[in-house]
């Protein structure tokens, strides 16, 4: 306890230090003076172009490259011309959010890694095998459900997405009305990406940074069911949640569904925002993981008869915190690449996205490792990690609409809550969950999605409105009257009340088809052998379990 | 049987939730959106939660 205390004197007397240099203001700098002059489309013609000489003696310091003989011209008799330019313009601007969008989604897939080394890391070396081939195999089953059905569900009635140059067929909502107001219950274009005019380079880039996002959500699941959920059901609870239950959710938050519409339909704010998943992909997943890890049972050996708990250790810590590490690195492709873009539309605010990630990942380690610190003398290297986690997965949602102070309370808040939820869960529930996603991605996601509705600044515009309603998103904490409150809760409502009954009700199916649990045998010899053929580590001498 | 009384419970949670639109106060909604949030954690924590604790593997020793 003691050297907790002097630790967090320190700290404190570190931060004051750190704090001093911010009395000294920089000066501004002066304004132009000139007035801006209008060009013409001689100033565009004229404008000087490397001559075929210059140019085939190499361009060593780039200076020759990318001029104005690179803007593609319409008449090349005429030349180019200021529509031309216009043109130039506009495709590059659709060409860098493209390139955002895109490398964005490629960390977001590198996450995969991630949580496989995580969920891996975390189970006993008897189950490795079982358990990286379940993370490895969400991205192919996942992704096959995605592309045949779950993207037209999702983004079929999105509409334009004006950053990815619009999504034009991608245009048909179905639409029922309840209380006298339409509400969009799922997309319609897009099956197999080509269904409808959906074969688009706009609506192919948006298809590939929303399906990483849904393997993310199907990869939480295996973390809480490994080392006793039998594979063939596992590949069956995939399918479904990429092809409905996932979709479903996302449309009505992202796609052009009823709870992105209670602003616009209800007055509640700028309706229900989340705007890179917290609830969409981290509860989704988190609240699918409770439903099955509840069906399926705790591993054997997990409680005695008195129903006293008892730890099953990780088989390796190293390679936790690595994964750990990749998921901190992929997260500034999931927040930040979800502005769909990184020029216009306010798309600048991807510095402060990026910014409050971080800050929550470091509030939230730091909180969970000093909660453990202080209860059980230890500052425990996996909860530390899951801390990290959490933080990562609060400010996931509010990410785009706070400021970098209330950024650190929601991570701070989420790494203390991660522990308590596991302790919960553990404990009271008596829901056997390996590596904690259930409070990791399920109660931090919710705890995400309810933080807007506090802490939402109001000083963010992207292109002036948010779900079709003026303004920006403003919680409780900087002046709104509670509206976007409600429809945040009205989002964790959906979640905890449809999302957990869907997921539950479809898995009941699987658990009568096929069982969804391995026999008591083969849970004691470990699954490696019974479920896919082979060691995950065969030179290591495994204990068996009596 | 309870596992049935449990979905029904938990989603009528959800339908408590919506069904708050129909009202106009905002104090209002706020509390019958929470009401149907209670509903739905009481049908998955206190009826299929237990329903399956009831016949946990380590009770049967």
């Amino acid at each position: 306890m003691k050297i907790v205390t002097k630790s967090l004197l320190t700290l404190c007397f570190g931060a004051l230090c750190c704090l001093a240099p911010l009395s000294f203001a920089q000066t501004p700098a002066a304004a132009p003076t000139t007035a801006p002059k209008a060009i013409t489309d001689a100033d565009v013609a004229g404008a000087p172009v490397p001559s075929a000489d210059a140019r085939s003696k190499g361009d060593p310091d780039g200076s020759l490259t990318g001029t104005a003989s690179d803007i593609a011209v319409t008449d090349t008799k005429k030349g180019a011309t200021i529509g031309d330019l216009v043109n130039q313009v506009g495709q590059n601007k659709i060409a860098i959010n493209f390139v955002w969008t895109l490398v964005a989604g490629f960390l977001v897939m590198f996450m995969q890694a991630g949580f496989a080394i995580v969920e891996t890391g975390l189970c006993r070396a008897k189950n490795a095998n079982h358990t990286m081939m379940m993370n490895f195999m969400v991205y192919g089953v996942g992704m096959l459900a995605y592309w045949l059905i779950g993207f037209a569900i999702q983004m079929g009635g999105v509409g334009a997405v004006a950053n990815l140059g619009g999504t034009p067929p991608l245009n048909a909502e179905h639409i029922i009305t309840l209380f006298g107001k339409p509400f969009g219950i799922f997309g319609q274009n897009g099956l197999f990406l080509v269904h409808r005019g959906t074969y688009d380079v706009s609506v192919m880039v948006l298809f590939l940074f929303q399906m990483v996002f849904m393997d993310t959500t199907t990869t939480i699941v295996t973390g809480s069911c490994c080392e006793r959920w039998k594979y063939a059901a596992f590949i069956i609870s995939t399918f479904f949640l990429g092809a409905f239950t996932y979709p479903l959710f996302a449309n009505w938050a992202w796609g052009g569904g009823w709870l992105a519409n209670l602003g616009t339909n209800f007055g509640l704010g700028k309706g229900y925002c989340d705007f890179a998943g917290s609830g969409v992909v981290h509860s989704v997943g988190g609240i699918t993981a409770l439903a099955v890890a509840m069906m399926l049972g705790p591993r054997i050996g997990k409680y005695e008869r008195s129903g006293k708990s008892n730890a099953i250790l990780a088989h390796d810590i190293v390679i936790v915190l690595t994964g750990c590490f990749i998921l901190a690195f992929g997260w500034f492709g999931f927040n930040p690449g979800s502005t769909l873009g990184a020029s216009g539309n306010g798309s600048l605010r991807i510095g402060s996205i990026a910014v409050n990630t971080m800050l929550a990942g470091m509030s939230g380690s730091f909180a969970a490792m000093l909660y453990m610190w202080v209860r059980y003398n230890k500052p425990d290297a996996s909860m530390s990690g899951n801390g990290l986690l959490a933080g990562l997965v609060a400010i996931t949602a509010p990410s785009g609409f706070v400021n970098p102070v209330a950024s650190v309370i929601i991570g701070l808040i989420a790494g203390v809550l991660v522990c308590i939820s596991v302790e919960f869960v553990d404990r009271v529930l008596k829901v056997d969950d390996p590596v904690g996603a259930i409070s990791v991605h399920g109660a931090n996601g919710l705890w995400g999605v309810i933080s807007i509705g506090l802490f939402a600044d109001g000083k963010r515009h992207y292109g002036g409105s948010w779900n079709g309603v003026a303004g920006s998103v403003t919680g409780l904490f900087y002046g709104d009257n509670g509206g976007q409150l409600i429809a945040q809760l009205l989002g964790v409502a959906t979640l905890v009340g449809f999302v957990f009954t869907m997921s539950f009700v479809f898995n009941l199916f699987v658990d009568w088809m096929v069982g969804q649990r391995v026999s008591a045998k083969s849970e004691l010899e470990g699954l490696d052998l019974p479920e896919m053929g082979a060691l995950g580590y065969p030179e290591f001498e495994l204990k068996a379990e009596m | 049987m309870m596992i049935l009384v449990g979905i029904l419970i938990t989603l009528s949670g959800f339908v408590i939730s919506v069904l708050s639109l129909a009202l106009n106060s905002n104090a209002a909604r706020l509390g019958v959106v929470l009401l149907g949030l209670a509903v739905s954690l009481f049908g998955i924590i206190g009826v299929l939660n237990r329903a399956y604790l009831k016949n946990a593997i380590w009770k049967k020793g």
